[in-house]
């Protein structure tokens, strides 16, 4: 007589013997009793196991899960509008910054006649730009700025880690 | 007058109407496939994606209620994990189907949820011994007379998280052992392991009790 393992029983049971296997197991439930009753408790609780029904999510569960995705959704659009304004600022001072540097260079070199009209121009701009940047204004544009730079990071900070942590999963 | 009676006779007709064109919608989407409904979902139409959480949220309810032992824990992580796989649908390659990938992000939620309460589960329960306290509590005498379909499903219920998950995915979900082996991160021989392990101890339970209600 063989000796029928749990494990070599389970396989039976899942059928995962090769042909010459399963008719030895065969063999061996049907002359022992106890091997027999062994594999008709392991096939019951197969059944049993088979025919568990699953549980039941609260009625309104998908509802809510698409109201939470149409929220999700406008945040987003909401954050990413942020963003957007907030590097068009950035955007536009970094242009001022380049304008006056420019302006501060033409007003320092001689200028020929053919470029009379692009000094008038660039002296406008730059007059302009010269009272935003001077020296008053300097100050609360910086630190602006700064607190501009220091949000915009922290947002970007999470919306890195929000995409990680998705990632992962 | 009879412009008026008929708007007002009407209307309600219309509004069933519109029900049972959504219904009929629904019904429609009901029959397609995962692929399907996702790049119907990745189109743009969102609201397809219930029809996706109605197919699977009642199974992975059922594994998440094993895993985690509390019902609103379950549901918790259940719509995390919902929202979670429809904001990276765009990431889904359809290289596998989408109910493996979606079962890894429930696996790996749940036990997120478990470290999150500092259970850790690699080292909760993993040999044949400590199973046994199951095994001592469900041959007691409380126990003896239940019906052996509603002692099964409250062992399961107790099991340890991984032999729960495994037990859930193989016979409700009906994922093979290699889909189990990839969404668990682990071998095929660990998942044969943990599963023979735990149908052993419900086999072993039944025969006990089967022996002590012929003697009785």
């Amino acid at each position: 007589m063989t000796n029928i393992s749990d494990e070599l029983l389970n396989r039976f049971l899942d059928n995962e013997l090769s042909i010459e296997e399963k008719k030895i197991v065969k063999n061996e439930i049907e002359k022992s009793s106890s091997l027999k009753k062994r594999y008709e408790a392991l096939l019951l609780t197969h059944s049993l196991l088979q025919n568990i029904q699953p549980d039941s999510t609260s009625l309104n569960f998908s509802k809510v899960v698409m109201q939470k995705i149409s929220h999700r959704g406008v945040i987003e659009s909401q954050q990413k509008r942020f963003l957007f304004i907030v590097l068009a600022l950035l955007g536009f001072t970094i242009l001022g910054i380049v304008v006056y540097v420019f302006y501060q260079i033409f007003n320092t070199t001689q200028l020929s006649d053919s470029s009379e009209t692009i000094s008038t121009y660039s002296n406008t701009i730059g007059d302009y730009f010269s009272a935003l940047f001077g020296k008053k204004n300097l100050s609360i544009l910086g630190s602006l700025l700064s607190f501009i730079m220091l949000v915009s990071g922290y947002f970007l900070y999470d919306y890195q880690k929000h995409s990680k942590k998705n990632f992962s999963h | 007058m009879i412009l008026l009676i008929f708007q007002t006779n009407f209307q309600p007709s219309i509004d069933i109407c519109n029900l049972w064109q959504d219904e009929l919608v629904y019904m429609t989407m009901k029959n397609l496939t995962d692929v399907e409904i996702i790049e119907s979902v990745k189109k743009g139409n969102q609201a397809d994606y219930t029809v996706l959480i109605d197919r699977y949220k009642n199974k992975a309810f059922t594994m998440l209620k094993r895993m985690l032992k509390n019902e609103f824990d379950a549901e918790e992580v259940l719509m995390d994990c919902f929202l979670k796989a429809y904001n990276n649908l765009s990431t889904f390659k359809f290289e596998s189907k989408f109910s493996t990938w979606f079962y890894k992000i429930v696996y790996n939620s749940a036990l997120t949820k478990l470290s999150s309460a500092k259970r850790k589960i690699e080292n909760e329960m993993s040999s044949v011994d400590d199973l046994h306290y199951l095994e001592s509590k469900y041959l007691a005498d409380d126990f003896i007379k239940e019906d052996n379909s509603v002692l099964i499903k409250k062992i399961v219920n107790e099991l340890p998280p991984k032999n729960a998950a495994i037990i859930t995915m193989f016979y409700l979900e009906e994922f093979s052992t290699e889909e189990i082996s990839d969404i668990l991160k682990i071998s095929v021989a660990n998942v044969k392991v943990i599963l023979h392990r735990s149908r052993n101890l419900l086999r072993e339970i039944i025969e006990k009790r089967n022996l002590l209600q012929e003697i009785l």
